[in-house]
């Protein structure tokens, strides 16, 4: 700066000297001051520059502060979104290098914590997941050159794999100015419970075999590869006396039964087969390749004793019996439906034929089949139009020899047919149901008519053990009473062993409740079953009808006597009256009224007739001579 | 190749040794009041009769080593093999300048240009546009070399002169000198430091800046030169203004202002201040500035050793910020080169020379530039 001046001074001389040496002072003097003035202008000059700098820098400070004071801000939250994402997430700077981690992101992947480390590279993350076993058989250079491609700029991808025991979904998305973010969801839940519900669609709950849905599926399978000669068998099988147990021992005892029966079925069968269960205690399997018809007798033959062999079910021994129907794909049908059908009916004339046995299905099972469903509808149009009818036969009090009631005897006359006996159309109606309308015809009809006869005779009618299970019997039985302004004493309700075999207490109930109004409770075809004394104690039973077979026998010798005394003795002392059906000969009404019989009723005494001919007997002298006629006969 | 120093003095016409009265070229610088009649220039053609003619209008003149607003100077250079062209055009304002650099140069191209020497209008032009059509049409490996016309510290009028066209406004005069015998040295540089914050130009117009930062560019320079923006524009060329590319380092170039708009706060600049760059402020140190003269010298020296004609065009910042101390940048100029090499220059309000680090010719601002010609035997 001195140097400078003295320059400058210099320069200021030179000015002010003329060419004969002779110095100005009047402009040396105001070129100095200029010079002064140009150093004092600089110097405020920079002073105000570096203030004004120094408060420019402060303001500029002040807002770096600001913002930084925002960026902490906005990265606390970007971060707390992050931890609270379930996702997983992942950044990677241009470098590769991991940049942004959640905590989610190890817990995700299911790696240790320690594992995930900002700064690491994207070829050690993959080297984690290697070590952490989730990517077998892959080596880190190969799995690193394909993965790395999710760097490349636009690369987008989505994807799930497993990662160890994980299912884990990703997706990928390359950055603009490089590097790239990775999210990573676990699956494992959603595609377990997707798969559980899946094979919730397809198997049975209770014992996890294979469910009627599944089963079709599989027949569809089969067949279509039955279509190229490989054959197969389907076998379906029913468990006997299931519902009984179930009944008794309630439903927890009988789940636990299906799935010892299911645990049984699975031990008989080979992988390649497979169990179905199609509801209730119905069971299916499909025997695929093998030689049939031999396979599926071979399985029949070790399924029925392997079933029917007892269960130890919560300290109960439970004992069963299976029938199974066997058909076989695909001479017996081409579809599932046709294939389980067959073997439904093949099932049907199993039990048809004793139970505890198996059946192949045969083309003649479906005829029959046919059949039985002709004469169901035909019985069906039969109600309806009227073509059923009572008849009624005569019961005699051999003490008056008076008739003192009918029996109402169901008939039909079919065109075609002619006239159906009730043992062939009786079966079918309470296989289907039909039994229900068809009993309160048959009530309401034998009350109607009952109630043209004289006061004192009773009506008969028969109430099969389906209309038992049907709440609006005793419902039926009033309305029928009511309309035909009979009263309940005139009615007496026939009911056989089958009736007290199911569920003992509804059945006392209603029995009790029908007693209620007065109708009178006979106990039909007596001494048949083989518990029959036991009913004896559990009912008061107005009156026991002693099966006919026993009649048949009567003065022919034998035993046939010495039970129809023991049955009338023991009714005697029960306070209840003895009946006899099927009375046939004099000799046999001898015996009956030998023995203490107080009715009998039979061919001896009147064949079934329509009501108005009954009508007609009660009043003619001859029908009450009908008894002593047998009298004499004896 | 010879030269001779000529020096105008009003009522007695120019003086000088005789060997100017063959010379082939004469430059000359002076005062706008003392340029404006057109006798100097008129005293000129009859003194050289055979001489292409340049001047212009200044910020001061430099002689040798001294700087000085009185006389109107000139350097008379005679060459041996050198041919020389003398190309003008009317100067465009704005982005026009681009048509009428390329007019130039279409007058100049030919064989054996090497290089061109350009005096233009200082206030109607955009120098940097001008230079670009220049240098568009000659090709990049022509050097060029000249300045904006001044008027001192008063940006009001400024002239140049061309052959027969007395000095005037609204004109660009250009030499183009052919040969493979002549030798230029080019030098430029600086001295300024920036300071204070790095601003970012956020609204401009060509080479109209309105907004730095979002603010007005002319509040900025209103605020730190207080009352010394009474004076503006010319004092705005206290505090030049860096300008860079924002991703390309090293490719800054400093602007000079030419002239203020209060109305839209805007302020005009020699060239383009584009949006997007980034902008510092400059100021000045006598002694750093000097030290930026000296290195200029130092750079033109580095191509041709043994000069023997210099052409010194420094920027009238530096004379407004340097004052009396002037004189020290031309001295360090002189203390650089080798002695005894005739030297002329002049205060303008920009500089043509290539870009220290792009090499590319262009117009600078606030430096000083030196062209250094010699002709081989």
């Amino acid at each position: 700066m001195d140097g400078a001046l003295h320059r400058v001074f210099a320069r200021q001389l030179a000015k002010a000297t003329d060419a004969a040496g002779r110095v100005d002072l009047d402009r040396l003097g105001a070129l100095v001051s200029e010079a002064y003035a140009d150093a004092e202008r600089d110097h405020r000059r920079v002073d105000r520059a570096m203030g004004l700098m120094a408060e420019e820098l402060q303001a500029a400070n002040r807002r770096l502060q600001h913002l930084v004071e925002e960026l902490r801000l906005q990265n606390q939250r970007i971060e707390a979104t992050l931890e609270n994402l379930s996702l997983g997430v992942a950044m990677f700077d241009a470098g590769e290098r991991l940049v942004v981690a959640n905590s989610q992101l190890a817990e995700v992947l299911g790696l240790p914590p320690e594992a995930v480390r900002t700064g690491m590279t994207y070829r050690d993350a993959l080297a984690e997941g290697i070590k952490a076993g989730h990517f077998p058989g892959r080596d880190l250079d190969t799995l690193y050159a394909e993965r790395r491609r999710t760097f490349t700029p636009g690369n987008s991808r989505s994807f799930e794999e497993a990662r160890g025991d994980r299912i884990v979904a990703t997706a990928t998305r390359a950055l603009p100015g490089g590097g790239c973010v990775l999210t990573f969801q676990d699956m494992t839940e959603r595609r377990r419970a997707e798969a559980r519900i899946e094979h919730m669609a397809r198997h049975d709950a209770l014992t996890g075999l294979a469910n009627r849905s599944e089963l079709r599926t599989r027949l569809d399978a089969a067949l279509a590869r039955s279509r190229r000669g490989e054959g197969f068998a389907l076998l379906y099988l029913d468990l006997d006396r299931f519902k009984a147990v179930n009944d008794t021992l309630g439903h927890p005892v009988g789940d636990e039964l299906l799935r010892a029966v299911t645990g049984r079925l699975r031990g008989l069968v080979r992988e390649t087969d497979l169990v179905a269960r199609l509801g209730g205690d119905e069971f299916a399997i499909i025997q695929t390749r093998a030689e049939q018809p031999e396979a599926a007798t071979a399985l029949a033959r070790r399924l029925v004793p392997e079933i029917s062999a007892p269960y130890d079910i919560e300290g109960q021994q439970v004992v069963i019996g299976t029938s199974v129907g066997i058909a076989l794909a695909p001479a017996d049908g081409a579809t599932p439906d046709a294939l389980l059908k067959a073997a439904d009916l093949a099932l049907y004339r199993a039990k048809a034929e004793g139970r505890g046995t198996w059946r192949f299905f045969a083309p003649e099972m479906d005829a029959r089949m046919q059949a039985r469903r002709k004469l169901e509808l035909d019985l069906r149009r039969a109600l309806a139009e009227g073509d059923l009818k009572l008849l009624y036969q005569p019961q005699i009090d051999t003490a008056s020899g008076r008739i003192i009631g009918f029996e109402a005897l169901l008939r039909w006359h079919d065109e075609e047919r002619g006239v159906v006996a009730p043992a062939e159309f009786v079966p079918v109606a309470e296989e289907t149901g039909l039994i229900i309308p068809i009993g309160d015809w048959v009530l309401r009809t034998a009350c109607r008519e009952a109630a043209t006869w004289p006061a004192e005779v009773t009506v008969a009618v028969n109430v099969s053990a389906v209309q038992f299970r049907n709440e609006t019997l005793v419902e039926t039985v009033k309305q029928a009473l009511a309309q035909a302004g009979l009263p309940g004493r005139r009615l007496e309700v026939e009911v056989t062993e089958g009736v007290m075999l199911q569920d003992t207490a509804a059945t006392l109930a209603i029995l009790h409740r029908l007693r209620a109004l007065g109708v009178r409770i006979s106990m039909d075809d007596f001494g048949t079953g083989y518990s029959s004394l036991s009913y004896l104690r559990s009912f008061p039973f107005d009156k026991i009808k002693i099966d006919q077979s026993f009649i048949r026998d009567l003065g022919q010798g034998g035993d046939a006597r010495a039970i129809v005394r023991a049955i009338a003795g023991l009714s005697g002392s029960l306070g209840m009256r003895t009946s006899a059906e099927g009375v046939e000969t004099p000799a046999q009404y001898a015996e009956l009224q030998a023995e203490g019989c107080a009715e009998v009723q039979g061919f001896l005494f009147g064949r079934p007739v329509p009501s108005e001919v009954a009508r007609e007997m009660l009043r003619l002298p001859a029908a009450r001579a009908g008894a002593p006629g047998a009298q004499d006969a004896a | 190749m010879h030269s001779a120093h000529l020096a105008w003095v009003p009522g007695r016409g120019w003086q000088g040794p005789a060997a100017a009265a063959s010379a082939d070229l004469v430059l000359y610088f002076g005062g706008r009041d003392a340029l404006a009649d057109g006798a100097a220039h008129r005293a000129l053609q009859a003194a050289c009769p055979r001489a292409l003619l340049l001047g212009c209008s200044t910020g001061g003149q430099i002689l040798g080593a001294e700087v000085e607003d009185e006389q109107v100077v000139a350097l008379a250079l005679g060459f041996a093999g050198t041919r020389l062209r003398l190309a003008t055009a009317p100067a465009l304002p704005g982005d026009a300048s681009r048509d009428s650099g390329a007019a130039l140069g279409r007058a100049l191209v030919g064989d054996g240009l090497a290089g061109v020497f350009l005096l233009s209008d200082g206030l109607g032009v955009n120098g940097s546009a001008l230079v670009a059509g220049l240098a568009d049409a000659l090709g990049p490996d022509v050097p060029l070399a000249g300045g904006l016309a001044g008027d001192g510290a008063r940006f009001a009028t400024t002239l140049v002169g061309a052959g027969d066209l007395a000095p005037q406004r609204g004109l660009v005069g250009a030499i183009g000198f052919y040969g493979a015998g002549l030798r230029i040295g080019q030098g430029s540089a600086g001295g300024w430091d920036a300071f204070g914050p790095r601003r970012r130009i956020t609204r401009a117009e060509g080479n109209v800046l309105l907004e730095l930062d979002g603010a007005p560019a002319l509040d900025l320079y209103e605020r730190y030169l207080g009352e010394e923006a009474a004076g503006l524009p010319g004092t705005a060329l206290l505090f030049p203004l860096r300008i860079g590319h924002p991703t390309r380092p090293g490719h800054e170039v400093v602007r000079t202002i030419l002239g203020i708009d209060r109305d839209r706060r805007s302020m005009t600049f020699a060239g383009d201040v584009p949006e997007g760059w980034t902008a510092q402020l400059m100021r000045g140190d006598r002694g750093r500035l000097a030290e930026g003269a000296a290195e200029a010298a130092r750079q033109a020296a580095r191509t041709v050793p043994r000069a023997e004609a210099a052409i010194l065009v420094s920027c009238i910042g530096r004379r407004l910020l340097m004052g009396q101390a002037v004189a020290d940048e031309t001295e360090a100029v002189a203390a650089t080169l080798p002695p005894g090499i005739p030297g002329i220059g002049f205060y303008a309000y920009g500089e043509i020379a290539p870009h220290a680090a792009a090499g590319a010719s262009a117009l600078h601002n606030q430096t000083m530039t030196i062209t250094l010609l010699a002709e081989a035997a």
